[in-house]
């Protein structure tokens, strides 16, 4: 990391952290879990039948995919945790917001079928 | 700069000003906030996909909300085969590539090599060109077979097939014509089109955004400026891209 001696030195707006290569050591292998991952999702996808088991295997594999994305790829783990975790924790708002559309989109769907059920012969109106 | 002062300066408080507490530049950090608010877009898109699909309804006619394998079942030069999602796993292949060979074209910033910083960004810039090709296949495959932005008929159960024949058609029945568009959820194809239209958009903005680096890196700029930090800002960018497509083909194809 970088100090400047004197607060004065500081430049906000043009200060640029010296970075360092890594090496493509790690940069590879993230290639090919992503594309493991990937092959893997194709597999599973002709394997199994449609199942809300296998839609959680999907998910879960897209947020394993996203988790190498963000940390290789965009450097997030070598970032400060201070960075990282302000990027990141607001990104639990978005659960909240699953929850709720997709209750209200559930809720939709139940009473919309009971109402047709009803008067089912308008349906083709 | 003294071993002695960084000492002293390391006793500061982080928050007390005269240095990044993130300790990243300001350009980097607001790109951040700025994929930070877009991943929030892209949220709410894909939740609201979510959402209709949840409010569907399947009644004795109509609306089964339609199979993705049975729709992007298309491979070009290869007419008339059903292959569902391969089309789209090269597409994300061609996606996973150009992120890597993006993050090369970092690393080798990182190591001050022009000449490898401008090889890479033009792998990268052919991958995304590539992938747009594929979108704009896709896109045409399917509007081809009649989904439009205000109306889908995939998704119309046997017993509508029949019941439009029988009463609507007779015997003139031509699927292709007479086939009410919006008996299928409409929100499937509009949100499709929305979404992956969305997306395809960034991977646009992207590519412009990787010709403006290739050329800057051409004419030295990088070089004069003293470090490629600008390749690793549109980095980021290039790599939100795939990370949203992650999620599209989750949520698009896979479910």
């Amino acid at each position: 990391m970088e100090f400047y001696s004197k607060p004065g030195e500081y430049d906000a707006i043009n200060y640029v952290p010296h970075t360092e290569s890594h090496g493509t050591k790690e940069l590879w292998k993230t290639f090919w879990l992503l594309l493991g991952i990937t092959i893997l999702d194709f597999v599973i996808y002709f394997v199994m039948g449609p199942s809300a088991v296998r839609n959680v295997i999907f998910i879960f594999f897209g947020l394993v995919k996203a988790y190498y994305i963000v940390g290789a790829f965009m450097h997030m783990k070598s970032e400060k945790v201070n960075l990282a975790l302000s990027i990141i924790v607001p990104v639990v708002f978005v659960l909240g917001l699953i929850w709720v559309m997709l209750y209200e989109g559930g809720a939709i769907s139940k009473s919309h079928t009971t109402h047709s059920a009803e008067t089912h012969t308008e349906v083709h109106k | 700069m003294s071993n002695h002062s960084e000492a002293a300066f390391e006793k500061q408080p982080m928050w007390a000003g005269g240095r990044s507490p993130f300790n990243v530049s300001y350009g980097k950090l607001m790109m951040w906030i700025f994929l930070l608010s877009d991943a929030f877009t892209f949220s709410s898109l894909l939740i609201q996909y979510g959402a209709q699909r949840f409010s569907n309804v399947q009644t004795a006619v109509t609306t089964k909300w339609p199979d993705p394998a049975s729709i992007f079942n298309h491979f070009p030069f290869m007419h008339g085969f059903h292959l569902p999602l391969l089309f789209v796993s090269v597409m994300t292949f061609i996606l996973i590539l150009s992120s890597v060979t993006m993050v090369l074209a970092v690393e080798a910033g990182h190591r001050n090599s022009k000449k490898e910083v401008q090889r890479y960004m033009f792998y990268t810039i052919i991958g995304g060109v590539a992938f747009l090709s594929c979108q704009a296949w896709e896109w045409a495959t399917f509007i081809h077979e009649g989904a439009r932005l205000d109306g889908n008929f995939f998704g119309i159960t046997k017993e509508g097939y029949d019941h439009l024949h029988s009463v609507h058609f007779g015997s003139h029945f031509e699927w292709d014509k007479a086939v009410d568009r919006t008996n299928g959820p409409v929100p499937f194809a509009a949100l499709f089109f929305i979404v992956t239209g969305f997306h395809g958009f960034h991977v646009f903005s992207g590519v412009v955004i990787n010709v403006v680096m290739y050329i800057m890196t051409a004419r030295g700029s990088f070089e004069r400026r003293g470090h490629y930090e600008m390749i690793e800002k549109a980095g980021l960018y290039w790599h939100f891209v795939d990370l949203v497509w992650v999620f599209v083909f989750t949520f698009f194809y896979l479910i």
